[in-house]
């Protein structure tokens, strides 16, 4: 059985969990000091009281860290170049930073349109400007990285010491997400190091030498050394959803529903598989190509105010202070929950003035005061299902690009809701009756983060793109690029290539594939003059998010 | 900037031969191309996922001879088409978008009023079944179709021939030199719907500005006067000069200029087969040119080589071409079958090659003159020795031709009669019923 920590560092707290044999053995919540985060680490190691350290075999984080870092705008400037060539105008879409626009052009098969003009490149200056880091990105760069390299080997001849990121390493399709996510990427790349290097003190510290991991966005975890920064943006949502597959029948399908003071998380899993979101993630003003699961937070949760408003009510956005209930001085969901003994913390009269202050005077006797925070709740609870909703249209509406795909929809699955978080009891009877699911309470949600972190599986994928006719192949997720030697109407040959690359990226990663799945291959004849010159192929291999274990309370 | 709905459907698994131009590989650089350039990043564009049209909607506005069991198996793709142009038109009359681009295969527009199978790439009319669904479930009254395909677009022009409320507009290379061979001025509609179809032949080598000078100075008036409530535009993408089956000569920015002109409420691919020369390039500068964003740095890695007609030279063949297009006369044959209800009944033969498959459609239509409504339709259509009826009761019909297409129904099902199958096509109810003689009656 395994033995393994998950740690969840966040804004405010750090959390870890450690599984001896494969049971929760500690648990630790301890404050996170951002300006000595060794010492934090260390905390939460002391706090689990770890037996056998030499035991321990896996050790995963997940970190607000970037997320917090691109969100606050604290990243260094980063110059970023592009090739643009033709097409849509540059500026159509929104540009969170400033680029420069340089010519050279490829087309969609990744021939060369258009050659670079080395005199704009003389005149780049970026010494002068005291440019450290640049990236450079041109579009279908992913089929041809050409222009990338050659203006990269010009700026590193003129300019050592310059850090320089390709966008052709992100090898997915979208120009200007790619342009963004290379950017960001290499703007968090000298603060996530950091972050590795107090992580690797912290660890050797406490004498564990086990390896360690990172929880990514799209729920699955990575060697630190492997992962690429901006992978680990938004793994907070991502951990709690693999927190809840742990409390879950391995193939069940399931709404996990999160609920906070002010904001509530909402994610799917289908199949014991966390759903995907089918774009990748959006931060701050950056849209990127980071895969991340879909998930949904709504601004309603435990400690929203309710305020009256016309002849009714309204839950707002924000919070001031904790509930009546509770202390504080304006009503909430939480006071109705209290109210209708839904829950059994705070004061009940409290609740009850609370709530009464949001009816006239005379209007103020029980049953009134009843209906009304039946209401709250049943508004939370809408907003918690529209949410359902739209995840469930999200995976449902899938664009199809395939005539079998249509003629073969999702079918509906039996869902169950987990709901976690301060306010969870409270509303899992009107959740269920509103969702028409079984409702189960998650376990261990003060700490559910660090728990899905610790049973995180490490998971990748690997997409490949051939074109034997232009003798070239390209790995979507790696941005590899290669030369195909074989045969231009390959069949099992493709098959084999592909496993190849999926056991040199494992071993890279150095993980063991386990229950790989592969789509079936697209096969398009390239034509020429009614004669088939080749094939483009297209085929992906996936090793699906999940979690290794279950826990029981 | 305008909503903009966006419907890719490329069908990546059907083709309609190895390397057949109606194959797999024809809008895979059209995704690489859009997906490349973030399109769907933009605020304004949506995404719609595909739905299949049923079978009921394609019967509303066409007839599956013999029967629409016979077709089944091969119509999955088209259903898919089809219902894409559903979908789409539908956001677009709900206010969900301003305008939408259905950007499917297969297409549709030389699939006619009688179906025996697939004809120039197509089996099912995309356009003409959502034109119909917008008048039965939504009250559409009046639909306007510009087909800027290279090709005549005969199917659209079959099935609204006789329709007074659809104004079909057909901009094409002439059919004197190039597939299906139709589409001249001289085809103005039926005796109620005079008038109503508008075909322009251009000469191969028109350009941009020839295609523009039209538009404004033709089409676009004719749109006017006509005042529909909806625009669709059979975006067909093989007037563009690398095309490899015509011989014409517009650009990508040509296309979005057409758009812009245009613009329309729902674009519709056709045709178009320069798959790496022009589709990235031209489904981009008109999906842009709905979006309202800037279509003119969409530039074709191609030059134009061949020659283009100049606007000097272009002009007096089309007001040549105008002056012939307005002095055509109306003179239609009366021919009244014995069993026809009262009335005049006007006799149009014609017949289609289908030219996918290769057979003939021998086709004897006639429609009831009307002053009040469309007029009820009679088609006899036969292929070898097999003859299928049409009998169509219009939107909007009078009481007389409601009653004119009951009393052929009857006749049609009578036991002396040697008829084996036909269809009714009640648009009037939006109702369809299919008769054989050995199964008997079926309604949809």
């Amino acid at each position: 059985m395994f033995n393994r920590v998950g740690i969840d560092v966040g804004g405010t707290y750090t959390d870890a969990v450690y599984f001896h044999h494969g049971r929760i053995q500690q648990t630790a919540k301890v404050p996170t000091q951002s300006d000595n985060l060794v010492e934090t680490l260390m905390n939460a190691f002391d706090t689990l009281k770890i037996s056998d350290e030499q035991e321990i075999n896996q050790i995963t984080v997940s970190t607000t860290l970037v997320t917090n870092a691109v969100l606050q705008n604290r990243i260094p400037p980063v110059k970023l170049l592009l090739f643009s060539g033709n097409g849509m105008k540059i500026d159509a879409l929104p540009w969170p930073v400033s680029y420069t626009e340089l010519s050279g052009e490829m087309d969609f098969r990744g021939r060369e349109i258009e050659a670079p003009d080395e005199k704009e490149w003389d005149k780049l200056q970026l010494q002068r400007d005291n440019i450290s880091h640049a990236a450079i990105v041109g579009k279908f760069s992913h089929r041809n990285r050409l222009h990338e390299e050659q203006l990269a080997a010009y700026l590193k001849e003129h300019n050592p010491s310059l850090t320089l990121a390709l966008g052709h390493e992100w090898g997915q399709a979208n120009f200007y997400r790619r342009s963004l996510t290379t950017y960001l990427n290499l703007g968090v790349s000298d603060l996530y190091h950091q972050f590795a290097q107090q992580l690797q003190t912290a660890v050797s510290a406490r004498n564990i030498q086990a390896p360690i991991y990172i929880l990514k966005a799209d729920g699955g975890s990575l060697p630190l050394a492997k992962i690429r920064p901006i992978d680990s943006i938004y793994s907070g949502p991502a951990a709690s959803v693999l927190s809840a597959l742990t409390q879950t029948s391995p193939n069940a399908s399931s709404i996990i529903v999160d609920i906070g003071g002010t904001t509530t998380d909402i994610g799917l899993t289908l199949s014991g598989a966390p759903l995907i979101s089918s774009k990748g993630a959006q931060i701050g003003g950056f849209s990127t190509l980071v895969r991340s699961l879909a998930v949904r937070s709504i601004p309603v949760g435990g400690d929203s105010v309710v305020r009256t408003k016309d002849q009714g009510f309204v839950i707002e956005e924000y919070r001031l202070g904790p509930a009546c209930c509770l202390g504080g001085d304006r009503p909430t969901p939480t006071d109705a929950m209290r109210y209708l003994k839904l829950i059994d913390y705070g004061d009940e009269q409290l609740a009850e003035e609370g709530l009464a202050s949001l009816l006239p005077p005379e209007q103020r006797n029980p049953q009134l005061l009843h209906d009304l925070a039946a209401e709250i709740i049943d508004r939370v609870v809408d907003r918690i299902a529209e949410a359902v909703d739209s995840l469930k249209r999200e995976w449902k509406e899938e664009p199809a690009y395939k005539v079998w795909e249509v003629l073969h929809p999702h079918e509906n699955k039996e869902f169950n809701t987990i709901v976690s978080g301060g306010g969870a009891r409270g509303i899992t009877t009107a959740l269920g009756k509103r969702l028409k699911t079984t409702v189960q309470l998650g376990a261990f949600s003060e700490v559910s983060n660090a728990l899905g972190a610790a049973l995180a599986r490490p998971a990748f994928d690997c997409t490949l793109h051939l074109d034997t006719y232009m003798k070239q192949y390209r790995v979507e997720e790696t941005g590899e690029q290669g030369k195909w030697t074989g045969s231009l109407r390959p069949h099992r040959e493709v098959e084999g290539f592909l496993e190849t690359l999926v056991q040199q990226q494992a071993a890279n990663y150095g993980i063991e594939i386990q229950d790989m799945e592969k789509e079936p291959f697209d096969f398009f004849p390239i034509v020429q003059n009614y004669q088939t010159v080749g094939q483009i192929i297209r085929g992906a291999v996936h090793l699906r998010p999940g979690v290794i274990g279950r826990v029981k309370e | 900037m305008k909503r903009t709905g966006i419907l890719f459907f490329p069908a990546f698994d059907w083709s309609l031969g190895d390397s057949h131009p109606e194959r797999e590989e024809r809008l895979l650089y059209t995704q690489e191309q859009l997906f490349e350039e973030g399109v769907l990043d933009l605020p304004q564009i949506k995404q719609f996922s595909p739905r299949v049209a049923t079978m009921k909607d394609v019967l509303r506005t066409q007839a599956l001879f013999p029967s629409p069991g016979a077709h089944i198996e091969s119509l999955d793709p088209h259903l898919i088409s089809a219902g894409s142009s559903l979908l789409l038109g539908e956001a677009q009359v709900k206010g969900e978008i301003d305008n939408g681009f259905v950007m499917a295969r297969p297409p549709g527009h030389h699939s006619g009023a009688t179906v025996w199978g697939n004809r120039g790439f197509c089996s099912l009319n995309n356009e003409a079944i959502l034109v119909n669904y917008l008048r039965a479930r939504f009250g559409k009254k009046r639909i306007a179709i510009v087909d800027t395909d290279v090709h005549h677009g005969d199917g659209t022009q079959d099935i609204f021939y006789h329709d007074p409320n659809v104004l079909f507009i057909s901009l094409h290379q002439d059919g004197r030199t190039l597939y299906p061979g139709s589409g001249f001025v001289n085809e103005k509609g039926g005796p109620n719907a005079w008038d109503q179809t508008l075909n322009i032949p251009l000469p191969p080598g028109t350009g941009d500005e020839g295609y523009h000078y039209i538009l404004e100075n033709w089409v676009l008036p004719r749109l006017q006067a006509f005042a529909p409530e909806i625009i669709i535009n059979s975006a067909g993408q093989d007037n563009h000069f690398t095309d490899p089956l015509a011989s014409m000569n517009l650009t990508a920015r040509g296309y979005g200029r057409i758009t812009e002109l245009l613009q329309p409420d729902l674009a519709v691919l056709e045709g178009g087969y320069s798959i790496e020369g022009a589709l990235p390039y031209v489904n981009l500068a008109i999906l842009l040119a709905l979006a309202g964003e800037d279509y003119h740095h969409v530039r074709e890695p191609q030059k134009l080589k061949r020659t283009t007609l100049t606007l000097a030279a272009l002009k007096p063949y089309i007001q040549d071409l105008q002056k012939q297009q307005q002095t055509v006369k109306q003179s239609f044959t009366i021919q009244n079958k014995p069993y026809f209800p009262k009335g005049n009944w006007i006799s149009i033969p014609h017949s289609v090659y289908y030219d996918t498959e290769g057979f003939q459609e021998t086709r004897h239509d006639y429609v009831r003159e009307c002053s009040n409504c469309a007029g009820t339709v009679y088609i006899e259509s036969r292929r070898y020795t097999e003859t299928s009826i049409l009998v169509r009761i219009p939107f909007e019909a009078c009481p007389i031709c409601e009653q004119a297409g009951y009393d052929l129904w009857d006749h049609l099902q009578k036991p002396n009669e040697g008829f084996a199958n036909g269809m009714l096509q009640n648009q009037l109810h939006d109702k369809q019923y299919l008769w054989n003689r050995k199964e008997g009656l079926m309604e949809f």
